[in-house]
């Protein structure tokens, strides 16, 4: 199909990569020739777990809504821990701390090993997917599959299993990793450490369409390094605040086309979180080696290109694989698995930082530690007004292309963001209406 | 060599289950056999070696009747994107895992896919009757597939061994 809206046509309407149900979607209205609205239709599967954990224990969250991702689900063990014991008043010691970030890093490379060099990398080097890259660039995708490889080592070695880890309680782990069994992965790491720079240097080479995001960036600070596990939350406008003042300073609109709820920023400013935003506002927390290869690949202090994201995520790699080093080589295994988290009637508050952005939990529970109300806002809601943003304006400059190129190139702005359009379901039916 | 058995799919999304809910009911009946459960598709390419007799239990969507049982050798075939569990935009589907490891050189030497048409993917939600009612007829087609990957095996290994031995005869002076 390769009509133009300058033939004629009033609505287009093409399914993709569309498999099931069509549950992610983006519509497109132009008036006059000018692009009047763009809506993104997301499912989202949080709403669904926020009801589903009303009336379960307190001990529950961490599995139960590991559940709602099989890319990221130590994130939402992460922020869901912190949260109950907020609410129980507990602070898990140093060595607990630190198990979750090592744990965290296996899923920050896992998960960014795979979209950069098998979802995204495919956009720019012209390939319709990974299945065709791999045919004339098969290295980079061996290369993608080994660090996603040794993401998931890392994962199963500290939660027990990649997929939905089952070693991660409130209060800490069922269990510790022996000394000897995370120095097992260290040659993997080292490995790891050198293919990770060699991305950098690769994603840094590419071509990228101009583009200069406005919005507001938001992520976690924390006195303990670049943020993953811990943190509270500033902004690139100067804000500061507590993860207990999220609700607070966002609000959440409700937009009926979509099932998803829209996050702003005093209910007006569209914000973005993830890569892009942590790196402007923690980049001088980066390793040396990460900051190195920012530095090589032309980072500044800031970068607002949203297509860039590709090279942030491959530095974020090198970060998260240098951190995951460091950690075990000064892990002594001294520390008790877990520490009591009694239940007590109270209101906690959880964020941690999801590879693609901030993700902020809050629970409210009864004397017997029964959930009575849960709320989970994740990422992509967060960056939802700003992909719209940034797809009004993208499109625009892009309405006389053919219908097919004008769907690629919108999913691969889509893919900047890494967004949670939750697994088994498929992106992207495109209908443009022209009024 | 190993046997593996593999159920793609999120257990908590409707018909999305059946994949996993056919590795389970495989692993039960064949504890010789490993049975493992991703819903991530390519987490496969790293847990088989190219030695390895595989089978795949998956959700499919080809706008057939909910519970039809397709089959593929997908080391004779390719199999058809866009159709099976987990993709968009971070993850990678079924048949975009298996294509790649072909383009790769990274397929097993035996592997099938057991396919059960879903249609209903909401978390929270259980199987369609009528996909839940097709799970007993995929796990035989799962253990039909092991018996004919593990015959079709054996006669090539016993074409080797043979080749072999007339090469020993061949070669004694």
């Amino acid at each position: 199909m390769t009509h133009k809206l300058n033939q004629g046509d009033h609505v287009l309407h093409v399914d993709t990569l569309a498999r099931v149900e069509g549950e992610g979607g983006m519509h497109v209205v132009v008036k006059d020739g000018l692009v009047a609205d763009v809506e993104l239709r997301i499912f989202e599967p949080p709403r669904f777990f926020e009801a589903f954990l009303r009336g379960r224990a307190w001990t529950e969250p961490p599995d139960i809504t590991a559940r709602i991702c099989g890319i990221c689900p130590v994130a939402y063990q992460m922020s869901s821990c912190l949260a109950i014991e907020d609410a129980c008043g507990v602070t898990v010691p140093e060595e607990i701390r630190l198990l979750r970030r090592l744990l965290y890093c296996g899923e920050w490379i896992e998960s960014h090993a795979l979209h950069i060099h098998l979802l995204h990398a495919p956009d720019f080097l012209g390939y319709a997917g990974a299945i065709e890259m791999a045919a004339d660039h098969g290295a980079i995708v061996e290369r993608g599959l080994l660090l996603k490889k040794t993401g998931n080592a890392l994962m199963t070695l500290v939660g027990g299993r990649a997929i939905h880890p089952v070693n991660v309680r409130v209060g800490g782990f069922y269990r510790l990793p022996t000394v000897e069994e995370l120095h097992s992965i260290r040659p993997a790491l080292d490995q790891a450490r050198d293919d990770a720079v060699a991305t950098v240097a690769l994603v840094g080479g590419l071509e990228f369409p101009d583009m200069v995001q406005p919005h507001e960036y938001v992520a976690l600070r924390s006195p303990h390094g670049y943020p993953l596990e811990s943190g509270s939350v500033v902004t690139s406008s100067g804000r500061a605040f507590d993860v207990a003042d999220f609700g607070a300073n966002v609000v959440e609109e409700h937009v009926a086309r979509s099932n998803a709820l829209h996050a702003h920023l005093d209910g007006t400013t569209p914000y973005v979180v993830g890569p892009l935003a942590r790196y402007a506002l923690n980049h001088d927390q980066l390793g040396p080696l990460a900051k190195q290869a920012a530095h090589d690949a032309g980072l500044g202090d800031e970068c607002r290109n949203p297509f860039q994201s590709i090279v942030v995520r491959a530095v974020e790699l090198v970060h998260a694989i240098d951190e995951a080093a460091r950690i075990i080589d000064t892990w002594d295994g001294a520390s008790a698995p877990f520490v009591d988290v009694p239940p007590r009637a109270g209101v906690g508050y959880g964020a941690t930082e999801a590879p693609r952005g901030l993700l902020y939990h809050r629970y409210e529970l009864a004397e017997d530690g029964t959930i009575l109300d849960a709320t989970i806002v994740p990422p992509t809601s967060q960056n939802q007004p700003s992909i719209e943003a940034d797809l009004r304006a993208f499109v625009q400059d892009r309405l006389d292309l053919p219908h097919e190129e004008l769907v690629r190139q919108c999913e691969q702005a889509i893919r900047n963001y890494d967004p949670c359009i939750s697994c088994a379901t498929h992106f992207l039916d495109l209908t443009v209406e022209e009024q | 060599m190993q046997v593996l058995v593999i159920g793609l799919g999120n257990p908590d999304r409707g018909d999305d289950a059946v994949g996993v809910e056919v590795a389970r009911q495989v692993a039960a009946e064949r504890p010789d056999v490993t049975v493992l459960e991703f819903d991530d598709p390519s987490e496969a390419i790293d847990a088989w070696e190219p030695d390895d007799t595989v089978v795949v239990a998956d959700a499919v969507s080809s706008g057939g009747h909910p519970g039809d049982i397709h089959v593929v050798d997908a080391v004779a075939q390719k199999l058809p994107t866009g159709r099976w569990s987990a993709g968009g935009t971070h993850a990678l589907g079924l048949a975009a895992a298996v294509e790649i490891a072909r383009a790769l050189g990274r397929l097993p030497r035996s592997l099938v896919v057991v396919g059960v048409e879903a249609k209903h993917f909401g978390h929270g939600t259980p199987m369609a009757d009528a996909v839940a009612a097709a799970v007993p007829a995929a796990v035989e087609a799962v253990l039909t597939a092991l018996d004919d990957a593990d015959a079709l095996l054996t006669a090539l290994d016993d074409a080797d061994a043979v080749v072999a031995s007339i090469d020993d005869l061949g070669g004694e002076p």
